[in-house]
C-alpha cells in the first residue's frame, strides 16, 4: 500500500503518514439493547466499494478527518472534515 | 578468445585486473565483467541448473537470465555477467557438488524416471510423514540457488533515498532518451533509470542518468523503488514513462539449455563491449532479420557459420540440439547434422510490459505479432519504444520443437515442455494453477525469458488461444534484489527520557519499557530499592508517562464524557485517578487527572500510552466538538517520583518555603504549582508505590539538575522492578499486565469507579450491561503458602483443572511473603479461598486476598 | 503553566538533552568543516492552538500553521512571554521549548534519506526517520528539524547514520 491521500490541510501525503480509524459508524443513544450494542461495538459492514471511513494525519498536521475511499481501488473520492469542524 | 583491438570496445587493455573463478585465477581486463573475462579465458560453464543439475553456460549475457549467478565475495546470485570486474574478487560457483565441471548432483539428470517430474516432492515424498524433515532436508540442499553465509555478517551497508521526480523515465534505448530529452525541454525534474552498466557515462542534456540501476516496480501513488546497488531510491513520480523495450526470447527446442546457446544480444555484446570471439563454429536459428543478420557479425570477427536456418521458410519436422558434457555439439535440422560449438537462436521480442502491469495497464494478446502487448496505460504512465509492440516482428516459430532430448520452457526452474503437459493433463487448467504447479515464470528471471513461451507451449496444449489464456498476474520485483537493501538502515524509533544519561552512568540496567529505554534497576539487588523507599526515600524517573493538558470552555464535559468519572465536582488544585474505557466496556489505559483551574486539566496516561490516548481524546472531539483542546505535553516534561518516609522533608529543603509541602497546606491528592531547586515544578501528591510521594513535573531540559538535586537530599534512585513490587504490594493494577483486552471495570475489581448515573461517556452502554450480570472472571490478590514465585501466566488449579492465571508475582520483604494478582472464577475469588498454583512442575497452595498486601488502610501514603 | 517554561528555570539548570547524546555518538567530529549539524533544542517555540488563525509572529518569529487549529510559533526571545502575548490575541497557547528536540542539518540529501516529505512543501508537518517531525527552512537555508524531545537522541543517531552514509556512497 503506497496510494497517496489528501490531508485537508498538508495535502496529498502517502498514506503510511495517516492512522486509520475503520468506517464511520452510529453511535447508538439513549439505552441500547445488547445486541444494538454488540452490532455498534464489533459488527462493520466492510464494503467492497465506496465507504466513509475515519483517518487521521498522525505524522503531519495531527487532525482528524473524513476520506470516501473506494475499497477495491484505493481510490479516494474525497476527503473532508467532521461536521464538527466545519465551522472553524 | 580476445580479438585484436576493436572500435567502441569497453574494456582497457592497458589494466590488467585478475581474480579467482571457481578456483582459477583468471586476468581480464578494466572494464571487462566477471563474466567476459571467465569467458575469453576460455570458461564456459557458469552455474549448475536448479533441478537437474545441468552445466549453465551464458546465455542472455544482459543481466536477464538465471545462466551465470555466482558467488561473489560471498554474496549469492550475483549475475556475473553484467558484475563488474574487480581486483581479488572470489568467484564460486552455487548449487554444486563437487564443481561446476562435474556436478554430482547432476545424476537427477540421468536417472531421471519418477524422481524429478513437475511436482514430484508434491506426490513422492509425503509418505511416510515423519521422514518428511529427513526429506525437505535433501531437497533444501539439492535444489535451489546460492547459500547465505549465516555467520558472513553486515558485509555491505545498504540506505534509502526518497526522490522526487517530475518524469521518471525507465529505460535508456532509443525511445528513453528521446522521451527524457523531450522531458527535459520542459523543465528540470527529469531522471532516466537503466540497468546497462554501459549506460554509466551516459550524458543527457537536462536529465540526471542513474545506471546502472533497475527500477523494480511501480507501486501506488507514482512509487518506483531504484536498486541502485547499495542505494534504494524510492522515487515519487509525477509522470512514468516506461521505455523498457522488448526482451529476447529463448527459442523451445530440446537441447535449448545446452552451453554454446546463446541468444543474439548476448553474442553483440561478447564481441562489440568485450572484443571476444563468441565460438569457432556456429549455427543461427531465428525467424526475424535482426537475429538472422548476426551471421555477418559472426563471420566478420571470423567465427564459422555452418548453417543459418530462417523458420519463416522452413517447418522443421525435428529440431533439436545435441552435445557432449553439456556442451552444444551440433544441430539436428529434418535428420541433417551441423556441428557447431555455438548456437545462436531467438524466438523474437517479448515486449517487458511488466511495471506497465503493475501500475494497473491491461495486458492483450496482439495476434499480429503474436506477443503480449499492454494497453490501456493509467493517468501518469506513459510507454514508449519496442515495450508498446511497436516496430517488432511477428513471432513465426512454433512455441516448441520436437527432437531428442529435454526441452526447457523456463531455465530458471528447470520446467520442460512435457513437465506443462503433464501438469495440464492433471488438471491444472488454468494458466494461474499451471504457474504454481510447474514454478514456471517464478524463477530469478521473473518470467522475462519464459512467459511467452510458457503461454504459448499452454496454447498448444489445450488448443485454445492466447488471447483467451491471457496472462499471470505481473509482480514486483521485476528484477531480484538483495533483501538487505530493502530493508536499508535500521531505525527503531527509541525513547529516551531527558534523565536517561543519568541512569546509564549510575550503572542502571537499561531495557526496554514500550517505546521506551528504561532503568530495570540500579544494581543487583532491587530488593534493596524497595528497601529504601520503604525505610527512607527513593526517587523514580516516570517521564515516561504520558501527560496531557486538557483547556477549554468545555473541558469538564469532553473529561467527563471519556472517562466513566466525574470531574465537575472537583476544586482546583485536587487529583482524581481515571481510567479509559471503550465503548465496548473494556480498560483501555489509566493515570490521573489533576485539575488546575477551572477550565484546565493535567492528565496522566501509561508509558505506552501517551500517543494513543492523545489520538483517542481528539478523536472524540472531532465527533463531539467541545469547546477544548487536548495538547500532548509528554516530552516537555520531565517527571520523578519522590517517595518514602523522608519525602516531605526532603522536598521542604528544595522549596522556598517548606510550609509550601506541610501536611495540612499540600494533602494526598492535591496538585501544587512549587519551584524546586530553582525549577518551576507541577508537584503531585500521590500514592504512585504506597509511601508518602510527590510526583514532580517540570521543564524536561532541568531534568538532570533537579535529578542531582533530590539524590544530593538522599534520594536512592529506583527502577522499574523495585516498583513493581512497590505497586504490587498495594495491589495497584498495571493496565496492559494486570488486565487484557477482555477485562473491565467490574472484572478487574474496581466497581467503585463508574458513575452510571452520568449523561453519557464512553463505556457508558457496555457498563450498564456489565453491572447487571455476574462476571465469569475477578480479578484477586493471592498470597503463596511457600515462598515460591510462580510465573506470569501461570495455571490456577482447582480440582486438577486449570481455571485461571496469575498476572503478578513477586516476593515482598514487606509483607513477608509471594504475592500476586491472578483471575479467577466468580465463585473462587472470596478472600480466604484456597486455590492451587502450578509452578514449574508442582502445584503450590495459595489463598486468595482482596489484593491490599501492604498498609492496606493506605495511612503510609496519607501521612 | 510555569512548570513548561524552561525560561522560568534558574540559571544554570538547563541543559540540552540532546547535546548530551550527540556528544556520545560523535556528534563534535561533524561540527568541524563543514559543519553538518547543529542542535536546536533550548531555542523557543511556543506551541499555538485553537484559533491559530489569530496570531501574527513578531519580529524574527515564523509561524508554522499546521491546520487552522495548531501552529509553532518559532521565537528567539522568552516562550513564556510569547504565550502571554499569543493568548492576549484569542488563541490558546503553550511553552513547547522542552517539548521539542530541533536539529538543524546542512545536507539536503541527509533529509532525503530520512523522509520522503517533498522538501519544497516546508514548512511543513511530516515523518523523518519513521516519527512525526516539524520542518522549516532557517535563514541559513539550513534543514530545522524538531521532533518530541524524547525521539531528539535517537533521531541524531539516525542522522548521523545518514551523513556517514553518504560519506560511504562514492560513485554516485
Amino acid at each position: 500500500m503506497s496510494f497517496l491521500l489528501a490531508c485537508p490541510f498538508c495535502g496529498p501525503r502517502p498514506v503510511d503518514e495517516y492512522a486509520y480509524f475503520g468506517e464511520v459508524t452510529k453511535r447508538p443513544s439513549g439505552s441500547p439493547t445488547l445486541r444494538e450494542l454488540t452490532e455498534y461495538v464489533y459488527f462493520r459492514d466492510n464494503l467492497a466499494g465506496v465507504q466513509r471511513e475515519w483517518w487521521q494525519h498522525r505524522a503531519g498536521c495531527g487532525e482528524w478527518f473524513l476520506a470516501d475511499r473506494d475499497t477495491r481501488t484505493n481510490e479516494v473520492l474525497e476527503v473532508m472534515l467532521p461536521e464538527s469542524r466545519k465551522t472553524s | 578468445m580476445r580479438l585484436e583491438r576493436r572500435d567502441g570496445e569497453r574494456i582497457d587493455r592497458s589494466r590488467a585486473v585478475s581474480f579467482t573463478f571457481a578456483g582459477w585465477r583468471i586476468t581480464g581486463f578494466e572494464g571487462d565483467t566477471i563474466a567476459t573475462a571467465a569467458f575469453a579465458a576460455g570458461k564456459r560453464v557458469f552455474s549448475r541448473s536448479f533441478k537437474y543439475h545441468r552445466p549453465r553456460g551464458l546465455l542472455c549475457c544482459s543481466g536477464h537470465c538465471p545462466n551465470c549467478q555466482m558467488t561473489v565475495d560471498g554474496v549469492p546470485n550475483v549475475r556475473v555477467c553484467t558484475e563488474p570486474i574487480r581486483e581479488g574478487a572470489v568467484v564460486e560457483g552455487q548449487n554444486v557438488r563437487w564443481s561446476l565441471d562435474f556436478d554430482f548432483m547432476s545424476l537427477t539428470d540421468k536417472i531421471g524416471g519418477p524422481f524429478t517430474p513437475v511436482g514430484f516432492y508434491y506426490r513422492t515424498f509425503i509418505r511416510p510423514r515423519a521422514a518428511w524433515p529427513l526429506y525437505e532436508k535433501f531437497l533444501r540442499s539439492a535444489a535451489g540457488l546460492g547459500a547465505l553465509d549465516p555467520h558472513a555478517g553486515h558485509t555491505r551497508r545498504y540506505d534509502t533515498e526518497h526522490r522526487r521526480a517530475r518524469v521518471l523515465v525507465v529505460g535508456g534505448g532509443a525511445a528513453g532518451r528521446a522521451a527524457a530529452l523531450e522531458a527535459a525541454q520542459a523543465g528540470p525534474g527529469v531522471v532516466l533509470v537503466d540497468e546497462d552498466p554501459r549506460n554509466r557515462d551516459l550524458a543527457l542534456p537536462g536529465v540526471e542518468v542513474l545506471a546502472p540501476a533497475r527500477a523494480l516496480g511501480i507501486w501506488e501513488g507514482g512509487l518506483v523503488p531504484v536498486d541502485a546497488d547499495t542505494v534504494l531510491y524510492r522515487f515519487r513520480a509525477e509522470r512514468i514513462v516506461v521505455a523498457t523495450g522488448a526482451t529476447e526470447q529463448p527459442l523451445v527446442f530440446p537441447g535449448n539449455d545446452l552451453v554454446g546457446v546463446m541468444l543474439p544480444d548476448g553474442v553483440r555484446r561478447l564481441i562489440g563491449d568485450y572484443s571476444i570471439r563468441p565460438g569457432e563454429r556456429a549455427v543461427v536459428l531465428g525467424s526475424d532479420d535482426e537475429t538472422l543478420a548476426i551471421a555477418d557479425e559472426l563471420m566478420d570477427v571470423g567465427v564459422e557459420v555452418e548453417k543459418v536456418v530462417d523458420l519463416r521458410d522452413v517447418r522443421p519436422r525435428e529440431l533439436s540440439a545435441q552435445g557432449g558434457k553439456g556442451r552444444v555439439r551440433r544441430l539436428v535440422l529434418n535428420g541433417e547434422r551441423y556441428g557447431c560449438d555455438l548456437l545462436v537462436a531467438s524466438g523474437g521480442r517479448q515486449p517487458a510490459y511488466s511495471l506497465l502491469a503493475q501500475a494497473g495497464a491491461r495486458v492483450e494478446f496482439d495476434d499480429s505479432l503474436g506477443v503480449f502487448v499492454p494497453t490501456e496505460l493509467p493517468d501518469g504512465v506513459e510507454a514508449v519504444g519496442s515495450v508498446t509492440g511497436a516496430g517488432l516482428p511477428r513471432i513465426a516459430p512454433e512455441p516448441a520443437y520436437e527432437g531428442k532430448g529435454k526441452c526447457f520452457v523456463c531455465v530458471c526452474e528447470d520446467v520442460t515442455t512435457k513437465d506443462m503437459k503433464r501438469a495440464i493433463g492433471e488438471g491444472f487448467d488454468s494458466i494461474e494453477l499451471a504457474k504454481r504447479y510447474t514454478t514456471t515464470t517464478m524463477g530469478p528471471c521473473q518470467g522475462k525469458l519464459c512467459h511467452l513461451s510458457s503461454i504459448r507451449v499452454y496454447a498448444e496444449e489445450t488448443r485454445m488461444f492466447e488471447s483467451a489464456i491471457g496472462t499471470t498476474t505481473a509482480r514486483p520485483p521485476w528484477a531480484p534484489v538483495e533483501l538487505g537493501l530493502l530493508a536499508g538502515r535500521e531505525l527503531t524509533p527509541t525513547r529516551r527520557g531527558s534523565i536517561h544519561w543519568r541512569h546509564q552512568e549510575a550503572g542502571a540496567t537499561i531495557q526496554w519499557a514500550g517505546p521506551w529505554k528504561r532503568p530495570y534497576a540500579y544494581g543487583e539487588h532491587p530488593e534493596d530499592e524497595v528497601r529504601a523507599v520503604h525505610e527512607s526515600l527513593g526517587v523514580i524517573d516516570v517521564s515516561t508517562l504520558g501527560k496531557l493538558l486538557v483547556e477549554g470552555r468545555e473541558a469538564v464535559q469532553l473529561l467527563e464524557r471519556l472517562y466513566p468519572s466525574r470531574f465537575g465536582d472537583m476544586k482546583p488544585g485536587r487529583i482524581r485517578y481515571g481510567v479509559l474505557t471503550s465503548d465496548g466496556g473494556r480498560i483501555m489505559d489509566d493515570g490521573t487527572i489533576a485539575r488546575l483551574a477551572d477550565d484546565l486539566f493535567y492528565v496522566t496516561t501509561t508509558s505506552t500510552g501517551a500517543d494513543a490516548v492523545t489520538a483517542w481524546f481528539q478523536w472524540w472531539n472531532a465527533v463531539w466538538a467541545y469547546d477544548a483542546e487536548i495538547v500532548n505535553v509528554t516530552g516537555a516534561l520531565a517527571a520523578v517520583n519522590l517517595a518514602g518516609p523522608r519525602a516531605r522533608e526532603a522536598l521542604g529543603r528544595l522549596v522556598e518555603d517548606p510550609d509550601d509541602v506541610s501536611a495540612e497546606d499540600f494533602k494526598y491528592l492535591d496538585a501544587h504549582e512549587l519551584v524546586v531547586a530553582g525549577v518551576p515544578t507541577l508537584a503531585l501528591r500521590i500514592g504512585f508505590v504506597g509511601e508518602l510521594g510527590y510526583e514532580l513535573h517540570f521543564p524536561s531540559p532541568a531534568g538532570e539538575h533537579l535529578w542531582d538535586a533530590l539524590v544530593g537530599e538522599g534520594a536512592r534512585p529506583f527502577g522499574l522492578e523495585p516498583q513493581r513490587v512497590l505497586r504490587l504490594e498495594k495491589g495497584h493494577v498495571i493496565v496492559g499486565q494486570d488486565t487484557d483486552s477482555e477485562s473491565n471495570l467490574y472484572s478487574a475489581g474496581m466497581s467503585w469507579l463508574p458513575k452510571l448515573d452520568k449523561d453519557d461517556f464512553v463505556g457508558k452502554f457496555a457498563l450498564e450491561h456489565f453491572v447487571q450480570r455476574e462476571e465469569k472472571e475477578q480479578l484477586v490478590g493471592f498470597t503463596m503458602e511457600e515462598d515460591v514465585v510462580p510465573a506470569e501466566g501461570a495455571q490456577i488449579v482447582v480440582d486438577g483443572m486449570p481455571v485461571g492465571r496469575v498476572t503478578s508475582a513477586r516476593h515482598s520483604e514487606a509483607v513477608g511473603q509471594v504475592i500476586g494478582l491472578a483471575w479467577v472464577p466468580g465463585e473462587r475469588s472470596e478472600p480466604g479461598t484456597r486455590v492451587e498454583i502450578q509452578v514449574d512442575r508442582l502445584r503450590r497452595g495459595a489463598r486468595i486476598t482482596d489484593g491490599a498486601f501492604f498498609d492496606p488502610s493506605g495511612a503510609r501514603m496519607r501521612s | 503553566m510555569n512548570f513548561l517554561s524552561p525560561s522560568r528555570c534558574a540559571s544554570g539548570t538547563l541543559a540540552s538533552p540532546l547535546a548530551r547524546s550527540l556528544g556520545r555518538v560523535g556528534w563534535s567530529s561533524y561540527l568541524g568543516e563543514p559543519e553538518q549539524v547543529r542542535d536546536l533544542s533550548l531555542e523557543g517555540v511556543v506551541e499555538v492552538r485553537g484559533n491559530a488563525s489569530a496570531v501574527s509572529p513578531g519580529a524574527g518569529e515564523e509561524l508554522v500553521t499546521l491546520s487552522p487549529r495548531r501552529a509553532f510559533l518559532f521565537t528567539g526571545g522568552d516562550p513564556a512571554e510569547v504565550v502571554a502575548r499569543v493568548r492576549g490575541q484569542g488563541a490558546l497557547a503553550y511553552d513547547a521549548t522542552g517539548a521539542l528536540a530541533g536539529i538543524a542539518i546542512a545536507n539536503e540529501r541527509v533529509l532525503r534519506r530520512l523522509t520522503d516529505l517533498d522538501l519544497d512543501s516546508i514548512p511543513t508537518a511530516g515523518p523523518f526517520a519513521r516519527v512525526s517531525a516539524v520542518f522549516r527552512r532557517g535563514t541559513d537555508g539550513w534543514f530545522h528539524v524538531y521532533v518530541q524531545q524524547e525521539l531528539g537522541h535517537y533521531v541524531a543517531e539516525a542522522v548521523l547514520d545518514a551523513l556517514a552514509g553518504l560519506e560511504q556512497t562514492t560513485w554516485r
